[in-house]
């Protein structure tokens, strides 16, 4: 019996609320399965060691496949656990267009949680996914290993949304990996905003022919946190497509920020985005882009730029009326605004609603 | 004392002093134009009115409505009643132009797409704040910009540089309204000061004033279009013929 009183404030700020309209549910607090619940025909959501017995498959080909139980320390330990977390299937040619919510709740002091989630999409299917992870009450001490594993069959499409609103205490190490299909799409929207002792992650996507892979991520960074993130892009077949936009503002820690992008076959192309803005002189950032080619006929490209907010910005905005905060404030915001081409209205609004909130708290 | 009052104003940028003494006064309702030649300290005194960064004022005072603005930072003089369009406005990226015009204002949305329609930017709202503007668009944003803002003072530097003839007339329409240009000039509100090379703007917005500055000091002052022809035909050395005191006093500008 898990006795961890649940602050419901919390599960808000990472975007998982019963009421709101979704197609399914599923909260993990510690290792404890606490809802799982489906509420479309097409889709299925099942607590992963069910979904072993319900489907053989998903332990046979799908667990720890496209992550390899070797990828580092925390994976090796992690397979040596009762696996905890989701397995969310879509039947193929279903389009599911209220968000999946999802929430893995860190409860207990000092303990380490390991979750392992696997995602598999049909041929056709759509699907959009709201992860939230979070302590349960602030000020909770320990670590979090999150293993995804993500399948998306040909002309599937997935939107995969991961809000982090860790306590200041905590050490993550989120391991991600996606195998995209033929003409399937994938988009990633990582948000964090909260001060966290450290996260590291580096998700990586392989995407087959004529698919692509999108990755998106906005951080705050606070404090003395330390993020060590970023994302790789494998465009393996031909045509396939990667682009890689991250947004950092830092005022206190350190941020690495890691991008690759590599074409191994013809037509393939992407493009990548890595900007940082210093709010003062408490934080570092660290922009890593990398390309790679493997092929003559490929188009890759990245841009980056790390620096301040300019004077000449302020001042202009400073004219219309608005204070330096009002200024700095709307600066940030819009730094922080990435428009996401195929994100549903809800999933971006609430973006934003989380990205304002966490900026009008800082400034 | 005068809707905007300038006193003895000496501005430094970089610590070279530009404005030597300028003495300007201007009041409620009235349009006045400033001419000069470049480097000779109009724009200087359009930053040094609103208090942008780098124009320090070394001597002298800004009275604008009864309070000596001379010292107040530039969002404080705005929030009076100052606005500015920038002769070459900033692009900021990631700020949507509908985004700060919500900010200045956030409860005139229809007024917001009625505007932008005048100024045929109803496409720009939802794009970053002059990106990949063209320099005609940026001039119309910020028009747009000070109609949402709506300014007592209207400070207008080159307003019509690099704007196509057809669109002049738009960006003047834009500020006949904030001018209230068409009511008698005795329930004007709102005034301007507007720099311009060209002239071309006083085709559509009837100026009441003219000063000419040169190496930062004002000359004289007149009406505006006998000064303009003159230094259209003589240059500027010889504009002095058609200063004219009483005309300025008559005109509710004075030095």
């Amino acid at each position: 019996m898990n006795t961890v009183q649940i602050d419901t404030g919390r599960l808000t700020d990472i975007g998982y609320d019963s009421c709101i309209a979704s197609c399914g549910n599923f909260m993990v607090l510690d290792h404890t399965v606490m809802e799982s619940r489906c509420h479309i025909e097409g889709l299925v959501v099942l607590p992963l060691k069910q979904a072993f017995d319900a489907y053989p498959h998903v332990r046979e080909k799908l667990f720890f496949n496209v992550v390899s139980r070797e990828t580092s320390e925390t994976t090796l330990q992690a397979a040596g656990m009762e696996p905890v977390g989701y397995y969310v299937f879509v039947e193929p040619g279903v389009r599911i267009e209220e968000p999946l919510q999802a929430a893995f709740l860190f409860g207990e002091t000092g303990s380490r949680q390991f979750i392992h989630n696997i995602i598999e999409l049909g041929e056709g299917a759509e699907l959009n996914i709201v992860n939230g992870c979070t302590t349960a009450t602030h000020g909770r001490s320990g670590t979090h290993v999150g293993i995804t594993e993500t399948y998306l069959g040909k002309n599937a499409h997935l939107g995969y949304t991961m809000i982090h609103n860790w306590g200041h205490a905590m050490e993550v190490f989120p391991v991600g990996a996606v195998s995209v299909g033929e003409g399937a799409r994938y988009i990633s929207n990582y948000v964090g905003m909260t001060e966290v002792r450290k996260i590291v992650t580096n998700p990586i996507a392989h995407v087959a022919s004529g698919g692509s892979a999108r990755f998106y991520s906005v951080i705050f960074s606070k404090g003395n946190s330390y993020f060590d993130t970023g994302a790789r892009v494998i465009l393996k077949g031909e045509n396939a497509s990667g682009e890689i936009i991250s947004r950092v503002v830092s005022e206190g820690g350190t941020v690495v920020s890691r991008q690759l992008l590599s074409g191994e076959q013809a037509g393939t192309f992407g493009h990548m985005e890595c900007s940082g803005l210093l709010l003062n002189e408490n934080g570092v950032i660290h922009s890593i882009p990398e390309l790679k080619g493997a092929h003559p006929d490929i188009n890759l490209a990245h841009e980056a730029a790390v620096g301040k907010i300019s004077r000449e910005e302020l001042s202009y905005l400073m004219t219309r009326g608005l204070t330096e905060e009002q200024a700095r404030s709307l600066i940030i915001r819009g730094f922080l605004d990435i428009k996401i081409e195929g994100l549903p209205e809800k999933v971006q609004s609430f973006m934003n609603e989380i990205i304002n909130r966490s900026v009008e708290g800082s400034i | 004392m005068s809707f905007l009052q300038i006193t003895d104003l000496h501005v430094s940028v970089e610590g070279k002093e530009i404005l030597k003494g300028i003495d300007l006064s201007l009041d409620m309702g009235r349009t006045a134009i400033i001419f000069g030649p470049n480097g000779s300290g109009k724009s200087t005194l359009m930053g040094a009115i609103l208090g942008l960064p780098g124009y320090e004022i070394t001597q002298g005072s800004i009275t604008f409505k009864d309070h000596d603005i001379s010292r107040l930072s530039v969002d404080e003089r705005s929030r009076l009643g100052i606005g500015l369009s920038f002769q070459y406005p900033p692009s900021i990226k990631g700020v949507r132009l509908r985004t700060l015009l919500q900010t200045l204002n956030r409860h005139t949305p229809e007024k917001i797409a009625e505007y932008a329609q005048l100024l045929n930017l109803t496409g720009y709202l939802d794009r970053d704040i002059n990106v990949g503007f063209s320099g005609g668009e940026r001039k119309r944003s910020e028009v747009l910009q000070l109609m949402i803002q709506m300014p007592d003072l209207l400070l207008l530097d080159e307003p019509e540089s690099g704007v196509d003839i057809e669109n002049i007339s738009v960006i003047a329409e834009g500020l006949r309204i904030i001018l209230e240009k068409d009511q008698p000039i005795s329930k004007r509100k709102r005034s301007a000061i507007i720099i311009t090379h060209t002239g071309f703007i006083l085709d559509y917005i009837k100026a009441d004033i003219a000063f000419v500055i040169m190496n930062g000091h004002v000359l004289g002052c007149g009406a505006p279009g006998e000064i303009f022809e003159e230094i259209r035909r003589d240059g500027y050395n010889k504009c002095s013929s058609c200063f004219a005191e009483k005309f300025c006093e008559e005109n509710k500008g004075a030095l």
